[in-house]
């Protein structure tokens, strides 16, 4: 064992227990590292906010170089602190319009793009797909489940029996998904806990190298 | 009849004990189960080794301290790729607490290869809505960074003199947790200016990014751990690092862990149904 | 006026997003340019909302002494210390801030997500069961992945990864697609109907 001598390792791990002290029961310990956590976030936000963006994109264009331009966009920003003041706290639907219309608009398009057409692309059965019989049988299989989980998320019109037979057949290719996504997310879960107790062993115990 | 039933009330404290004590012991002694590569993370790894000299690798941190023990090994394999490569590195993010991350691993690994910052090596850090980086980079990189985390001129880095955007970057991989991350970076820069991704994603989202990669959007995929694990292992065999790869040391936790859970699911099913039978045939 | 003039900035705003995608002309792409600008520096303010409702919240906590409120406390100190801290001391290499960032922030959010693996093999067990036939599937294609993507799986048998690799590139692939798709196109249908101010939830409540 070889403990760590660093101050800072320690207190790491001591937040570490406190939070694990959850799965025990709610307590003291772990509310005050939760509470020290969002603290903490919030104040690291504010500070990278501030030397990344605040600073570099509108007090040095505006304050330093006179890019009076940029006092558009403060005033839209500024509205948002309308909401603290009732009597026009409808001014901070301008700068909600401008991001929302902005981020529509560009959204369009992009969507139409890489999910739609790129991905009706990927699923049609090209010549391609005919080099092998497997490469022919999985496409094949791929497309029919495509149109079969399409077709079961169609709910506007009531379902006749061939529809009703492909909506289950959908449903069928959906739970495989679903399936291989839950075994994923094991491993996910799994993942996190190995790298705290890695920290533990490695960094705060010296245990494992 | 009872202890099959009894199999489905086992107290959640000893599940917890169990987990707990099936993932320390292979930290403590490995099994040294071996995790080869598969295609789609040699995909990212030939990627990164045809990016021409002095041309660089882009890597966009989209993901934060909770997902770091899957995406953090990703960084640093990757970068110790690129550096033993003398390939450029530009590092950005579209998560603000993942900044830390990434300055955490250009110290580890820029000293590990004498790398030079603003010559090797630049870091742009964050900016606010997503859309005016992904998309304001496809025309000019200094305009949507100004300055980089540090607050240098872009114009001040010598690196950045002959990259002004997407045309200059052959290569970019988006290490994402969650949103915004590599679908943004597909929707936004990819359908607009052909930008080459790869991903490099938790386990939880790694499920839903195959249709990417079968359509050729996604140049590769390192998913969740494992991906990591791949990767460290990709970089070994070649020679290009030798530092101790964690998410490698993690895989036989990880495949004793999955054995644990199988092994309960199977122990709660036994339980539920031998109840059922229990309370039917009561009921007859 | 309060909600037609940001009702017809949105429209404004929407369209000439859409347009511009296709239009290569220098006016638009320097209209382009500018407006990328001016939304960075605006989103930067909703930050700084956020932070004031935070701060707001647990000072009013503070002061009327609801339960907790001492928590309250703790939150208020460390957002301020971290913030002078970063905002004065920097943000680069060897800064306080980043000591703070590795040592409190780090450890706290690694292990709140990290518990979550406890709470899965507990749920899993509990609740997983293979009720219907869907369920079964679903079971099934689970194990089958569990198992197939870590190297015990190829100790048992070589089999497995192979299967586990058929299943996400078929049966998974189409699946997500067909999400994506449905995903997509509702998506588009919302955002249509924002810029055309059929969806009006963003203006909020109120006769203003």
């Amino acid at each position: 064992m070889n403990l760590a001598h660093s101050l800072w390792i320690w207190v790491g791990a001591f937040l570490t227990f406190c939070i694990f002290s959850f799965l025990y029961k709610d307590n003291p310990l772990y509310k005050f590292a939760e509470h020290l956590f969002v603290g903490v976030s919030v104040g690291y936000s504010i500070s990278i906010s501030y030397h990344n963006v605040l600073y570099p994109d509108l007090i040095v264009p505006l304050f330093k170089h006179g890019q009076l331009l940029n006092i558009i966009p403060l005033l839209f920003g500024l509205c948002y602190f309308a909401r603290f003041i009732p009597q026009v706290s409808w001014l901070i639907r301008l700068p909600m319009g401008l991001v929302l219309g902005f981020g529509a608009g560009a959204a369009i398009p992009a969507t139409l793009q890489a999910s739609v057409i790129k991905q009706i692309q990927g699923a049609v059965l090209t010549p391609g797909i005919f080099a092998r019989w497997d490469f022919f049988l999985w496409a094949l299989i791929s497309f029919i489940g495509l149109i079969c989980t399409v077709i079961y998320f169609f709910f506007s019109k009531e379902r006749v029996k061939s529809t009703k037979f492909a909506a289950e057949v959908g449903i069928i290719f959906l739970m495989v998904g679903f399936g291989a996504s839950f075994g994923y997310t094991v491993m996910a879960r799994i993942s996190l806990l190995i790298g705290r107790f890695q920290f533990l062993l490695r960094d705060w115990l010296g245990i494992i190298r | 009849m009872k202890f099959f039933q009894a199999l489905g009330k086992i107290d959640r404290k000893i599940i917890f004990i169990i987990l707990s004590v099936v993932i320390i012991i292979p930290l403590l002694k490995p099994f040294g189960l071996i995790s080869r590569a598969s295609s789609r993370a040699e995909a990212i790894f030939n990627a990164v080794d045809a990016i021409p000299v002095g041309k660089p690798l882009m890597i966009s941190i989209d993901f934060d301290p909770g997902s770091m023990p899957e995406l953090y090994p990703m960084l640093t394999a990757i970068l110790r790729h690129a550096f033993a490569k003398d390939v450029k590195v530009v590092l950005l993010g579209l998560w603000i607490t993942g900044m830390g991350l990434g300055e955490q691993a250009l110290e580890t690994v820029s000293h590990e290869y004498n790398k030079v910052y603003g010559k090797d090596y630049v870091f742009l850090g964050w900016k606010s809505g997503v859309l005016p980086v992904v998309l304001g980079m496809g025309e000019d990189i200094r305009k949507a960074y100004p300055a980089d985390y540090y607050g240098t001129p872009l114009e001040s880095l010598p690196m950045m003199a002959n990259i002004k955007n997407y045309r200059d970057v052959p290569f970019f991989i988006s290490l994402s947790a969650g949103t915004p991350g590599y679908e943004s970076w597909i929707a936004y820069a990819q359908s607009r200016y052909g930008l080459k991704i790869g991903a490099g994603v938790t386990a939880v989202s790694a499920a839903d990014a195959y249709p990417y990669l079968q359509t050729g959007q996604l140049t590769g995929m390192l998913g969740g751990m494992k991906g990591a694990s791949e990767y460290e292992f990709l970089v070994k065999e070649k020679g290009y690092s030798q530092q101790s790869s964690p998410a490698s040391q993690a895989m036989d936790s990880q495949s004793l862990a999955h054995l644990l859970i199988l092994i309960l699911i199977v122990l709660g099913n036994v339980g539920y149904f031998f109840t059922r039978k229990t309370i039917s045939k009561g009921a007859k | 006026m309060q909600r037609t003039l940001p009702l017809a900035i949105c429209f404004i705003m929407g369209i000439f997003m859409m347009v511009q995608f296709f239009v290569p002309h220098p006016i638009s792409t320097n209209a382009y340019d500018i407006v990328l600008k001016w939304i960075l520096i605006i989103s930067i303010f909703a930050l700084v909302l956020g932070v004031g409702s935070l701060t707001m919240h647990h000072t009013t906590k503070i002061r009327r002494k609801v339960s907790g409120w001492q928590f309250s406390i703790i939150t208020i100190i460390a957002l301020v210390v971290t913030a002078v801290i970063g905002l004065f001391g920097g943000i680069g290499r060897g800064s306080w801030l980043q000591v703070i960032f590795r040592n409190i922030f780090v450890p706290v959010n690694s292990t709140m997500f990290s518990i979550l693996a406890f709470y899965m093999a507990s749920a899993a067990y509990r609740a997983f069961r293979a009720r219907t036939k869907e369920a079964t599937i679903l079971l099934i294609a689970a194990f089958i992945v569990m198992l197939g993507m870590v190297p015990i799986g190829s100790a048992i048998s070589k089999r497995l990864p192979e299967l586990a690799e058929w299943i996400l590139t078929v049966p998974n692939t189409a699946a997500k697609r067909g999400i994506i798709f449905g995903i997509a196109l509702g998506s588009i249908a919302t955002s249509l109907k924002i810029i055309l101010g059929i969806e009006r939830g963003w203006l909020g409540g109120g006769r203003s």
